[in-house]
């Protein structure tokens, strides 16, 4: 044995002797290994050095999450700092399924083992497994929930696999919209560390529920939640659903009520389940969109809209002195608690069936009527043709123009002789045929445009209508493709034949008139430092103002409008005023049917004026009889009774004038 | 080798007792660590006895004079409090008429079980008390307790003879508090609060036209809403409420009695129902 050990050891030098001498096949293998060492180097000092931004981003992409979380919209308010619009919280309880894993693995183990053991030939495949496994899961959780708030729900198994495969580090709601007893409930009831969490989100608020809904707008679900300046663009995100402005004031100023998202950051496993305990990597809180103050009353615009009533019909007052707006009211409306959380298909069709999806008072295009002889008297003056203190034709009743015969739909009989302020008051429509007579077309609609009733006022809310028309010869030739007949400029006199006008126009129009002006920007944004809006002068004489102002007064005081004005006096106002009630044809079915539109315009006080008014009420019968004096002067007389309550309220419980910082 | 070994052996069999441990069943290891506290409540309950047995001497060494003393002021405090009960007794009924009237749902009723307090625990980790009554007393987990400045907590864990109680300081605590005079319910939730610190909580979803600040303290009572506290009970005055960024609510710092740190005696409320 021994022998054989020495003899292993005589062999171990001949056994480990090296090979002397070089064999150049194995030099060259030495230049093929060093040089795939040096490829090898070469490349990882490659990727290492240029390419790690590149790496950083894969390996973030791979391992990090971002989760997006709204921010609550800007509230609304309106001049006084009464809430139009704000946020109501909803609380809900919410079930974290990144934190379950290793409950679902082990539901997905017990089921199958169930299955295996009953010797079941139709088990189910492995995605059917987990399915089950989550449903189960997440099923007992919510019983607990059940238990606590005395609820018998289910797990909806569709809306949780969606869930679990694209929002899996969102939090899964399982009861929304809890009531505060059940919230309180829970709180005292669910562990403080658990992965059933009590969470808060927030819906739109509209506390005079539908006043003013068209101008204030609606919001819908915005999918896509953008967080400016928050990291991690490239990576995976998950966002929760926020809103975003559909119409109104909520569509135009978005961008402002439009709070700044949150998020975080976190690290996930290689199937997309959170670390456990892990601190989110980046993380910031959302914050709420900015306060938008309107120029809104809301006392006025539910006085408005109170007494507007069922009918179909648009008021607007302006402040005469700056061109905010106070009151932007229409009818049909629709109810905007019923937009949160959203819209159900029946409200919608309901909308849709009573045509109240659209803002008439700037999107209705309607002949503005007598309204109009104002801007007939301011042409017919500032031309010359016209004197107010002389008569320029005897009102029998009728007049012939060209081959046709106009009649005076007002008065009921002969005005006779009268002079400029008996006309407007009396609304005579033969003194204005005359007026037109002696003016040309294009006169009378040089003063249209010079007052901007052309065009678009630019009020801040999106879908103002661009239809409106102040004729004249060459409109009809480009657009209708006749000749302009005397008719026609007799039908424009008055506020009829293609003029076509807003509300929220002639509301400008009463304004500017008011301040001796041409011209009225309205706007819906409430500063109470605003200067006073500046013009261009009407351009009338002392004498040519006073007898237009004292005209506006007789209808209100013994004219077209008096009947309400006196039923109805507001103490220590004169109003100055002129009704109009005009014709428009529409299809009503199979039939087209003439309707009734109507109007009243003024501004109070007379004298030193300060709120401006349009009221326009729409006829849904054909021939139905709707006159200005009897249905659209009510409606402004109840916006400046409240208007001048208000005002003469003592000091100490007015409402200081509302900004916000 | 065999010296190497003796030098690992401390190590080997530390790391045989981990694997052990990490092995050994789940039952074996809670039943292990709740007769560790049954072992060591005596040592506990003992002690209390002789701080008892001491503040009874002490007690003792007052003079007769001093005895009457409290005896008179005592009886007058009696007497306040017989007709305090008889006013509550009468209000009782007018809430159960008015319930009534309104089919309003009434509140639980409760037993009280009034236990001395063994053991105070107030560190980083740890806001509780021991009491002096468990299973024997049919105490239940989660049942609130109280003493006369309000709330204390609620009980976390029951043993044959003592139970735990985690104070409202505690960060496991949370429950549905309401501002007094509002209707509306808020979460309170204990603080991070330091070992000798003064103790306090945290108020969350406050609504917004909630104002109160040091000077102007508002106070923060149980909502009786969360089904386990009963109604109007004192949690602390809210010295702070701020609003949060997201502009839906306001949080708040709320200050806790102080003399949660130095309790003798609560009361367990339990719900009727319990045997």
């Amino acid at each position: 044995m021994a022998a054989d050990e020495n003899n292993l050891a005589d062999r171990s030098g001949r056994l480990f002797e090296s090979q002397k001498g070089y064999d150049p096949r194995v030099v060259l293998f030495y230049f093929i290994i060093a040089t795939l060492l040096i490829v090898l180097t070469s490349g990882l000092a490659y990727q290492q050095l240029f390419n790690s931004e590149l790496h950083t981003e894969r390996e973030s992409s791979q391992n990090q999450r971002r989760i997006l979380i709204p921010g609550p919209r800007g509230n609304i308010y309106d001049r006084h700092g009464q809430l139009l619009v704000g946020n109501r919280p909803r609380f809900a309880v919410v079930l974290y399924l990144d934190e379950l894993r290793a409950k679902f693995r082990a539901e997905f183990i017990r089921i199958r083992k169930n299955y295996r053991a009953a010797e079941d030939k139709d088990i189910p495949t492995a995605d059917q497994l987990w399915t089950l496994a989550r449903v189960s899961v997440v099923q007992s959780y919510l019983e607990q929930i059940n238990a606590i708030i005395g609820r018998d729900l289910k797990v909806d198994s569709v809306r949780l696999n969606k869930h679990f495969s694209r929002e899996l580090l969102l939090p899964y709601p399982l009861v929304e919209d809890l009531a505060p007893a059940e919230y309180a409930r829970l709180l005292e009831h669910l562990p403080v560390v658990s992965p059933l969490q009590l969470y808060t989100t927030n819906t739109r608020e509209y506390p005079f529920g539908s006043a003013a809904s068209q101008t204030l707008g609606y919001v819908g679900i915005n999918e896509d939640v953008e967080a400016e300046n928050f990291p991690g663009e490239k990576l995976r995100t998950f966002k929760q659903r926020g809103s975003i402005g559909r119409d109104g004031l909520e569509f135009k100023f978005d961008a402002i009520l439009q709070g700044e998202a949150g998020g975080s950051i976190f690290r996930v496993d290689p199937l997309g389940y959170r670390l456990r305990d892990a601190k989110p990597i980046e993380s910031r809180l959302p914050t709420q969109g900015q306060n938008l103050v309107t120029s809104l009353d809301i006392d006025l615009q539910l006085a408005a809209e109170q007494a507007i009533g069922d009918q179909a019909g648009s008021a607007v007052a302006i402040d005469v002195r700056t061109g905010e707006v106070l009151t932007l009211a229409n009818k049909p409306d629709y109810d905007l608690s019923k937009f949160t959380p959203r819209l159900s298909p029946e409200d919608a069709a309901d909308i849709v069936a009573r045509g109240a999806w659209t803002n008439n008072a700037i999107a209705g295009a309607y002949p503005p009527g007598s309204t109009f002889k104002i801007l007939t008297s301011i042409a017919a003056l500032r031309s010359g043709l016209v004197e107010a203190n002389k008569p320029i034709t005897e009102c029998a009743g009728y007049i012939q123009i060209g081959n046709r015969t106009f009649v005076c739909d007002n008065g009921r009989g002969h005005h006779g002789e009268v002079l400029l302020p008996d006309a407007i008051a009396k609304s005579c429509d033969i003194y204005y045929y005359t007026a037109g007579r002696l003016m040309t077309p294009e006169v009378l609609a040089a003063e249209g445009r010079r007052f901007h009733l052309h065009q678009r006022t630019g009020i801040e809310l999106p879908h103002e209508t661009g239809r409106m028309v102040i004729p004249d010869p060459a409109y009809k030739e480009k657009e209708i493709g006749e000749r302009w007949f005397p008719g026609d400029t007799a039908n424009m006199s008055i506020g009829q034949g293609y003029v076509l006008v807003t509300p929220l126009e002639m509301a400008c129009f009463a304004a500017s008139v008011a301040r001796n002006e041409v011209f009225t920007k309205p706007t819906l944004l409430h500063n109470p430092d605003a200067p006073t809006q500046r013009t261009e002068s009407i351009g009338l004489t002392l004498a040519q103002r006073t007898a237009l102002i004292d005209g506006m007064v007789g209808c209100t005081t013994y004219g077209t409008a008096s009947k309400i004005m006196n039923l109805l006096p507001i103490p220590g106002v004169t109003i100055a005023g002129k009704t109009g009630t005009a014709q428009k044809r529409v299809k009503q079915g199979d039939k087209v049917v003439t309707i009734n539109i109507a109007w009243f315009i003024c501004f109070a006080p007379a004298d030193k004026p300060e709120i401006a008014m349009a009221v326009a009420v729409e006829g849904d019968t054909g021939g139905e009889s709707l006159e200005g004096g009897r249905v659209a002067a009510p409606i402004a007389n109840a916006v400046l009774r409240k208007y001048f309550e208000k005002k003469n309220r003592p000091a100490d419980q007015k409402l200081a004038p509302f900004k916000i910082e | 080798m065999p010296k190497r070994f003796d030098q690992a052996r401390p190590f080997l069999t530390l790391g045989f007792v981990v694997a052990a441990w990490l092995v050994i069943p789940t039952v074996f290891k809670t039943f292990t660590r709740a007769s560790f506290f049954e072992l060591t409540a005596p040592v506990g309950v003992a002690a209390s006895y002789a701080r008892d047995l001491q503040e009874y001497w002490t007690l003792r060494l007052h003079s007769n004079s001093e005895l009457i003393e409290a005896g008179r002021d005592l009886a007058r405090l009696n007497a306040s409090y017989d007709l305090a009960v008889q006013q509550n007794i009468e209000m009782q009924g007018e809430i159960a008429r008015l319930e009534g009237i309104l089919r309003l749902p009434s509140y639980a009723g409760y037993r009280s079980e009034h236990a001395r307090v063994v053991r105070r625990d107030f560190s980083g980790w740890w806001q509780r008390l021991t009491i002096r009554k468990g299973k024997n007393y049919n105490l239940t987990v989660g049942a609130p307790v109280v003493f006369s400045g309000g709330v204390v907590g609620r009980v976390s864990e029951i043993f044959a003879y003592t139970a735990t109680v985690d104070l409202i300081s505690s960060q496991t605590v949370r429950l549905a508090a309401v501002v007094e005079g509002d209707t509306r319910p808020i979460s309170y939730q204990g603080g991070l609060n330091p070992t000798f610190g003064s103790a306090g909580g945290v108020i969350e979803f406050v609504p917004l036209d909630i104002f109160a600040s040091a000077n102007a303290t508002k106070r923060l009572v149980t909502s009786g809403l969360g089904g386990v506290f009963p109604p109007g009970l004192t949690i602390g005055s809210v010295i702070k409420v701020e609003p949060s960024t997201d502009g839906l609510f306001k949080s708040g710092v709320v200050k806790l009695d102080d003399r949660l740190a130095a309790l003798t005696e609560v009361t367990v409320l339990l719900p009727l129902d319990t045997p």
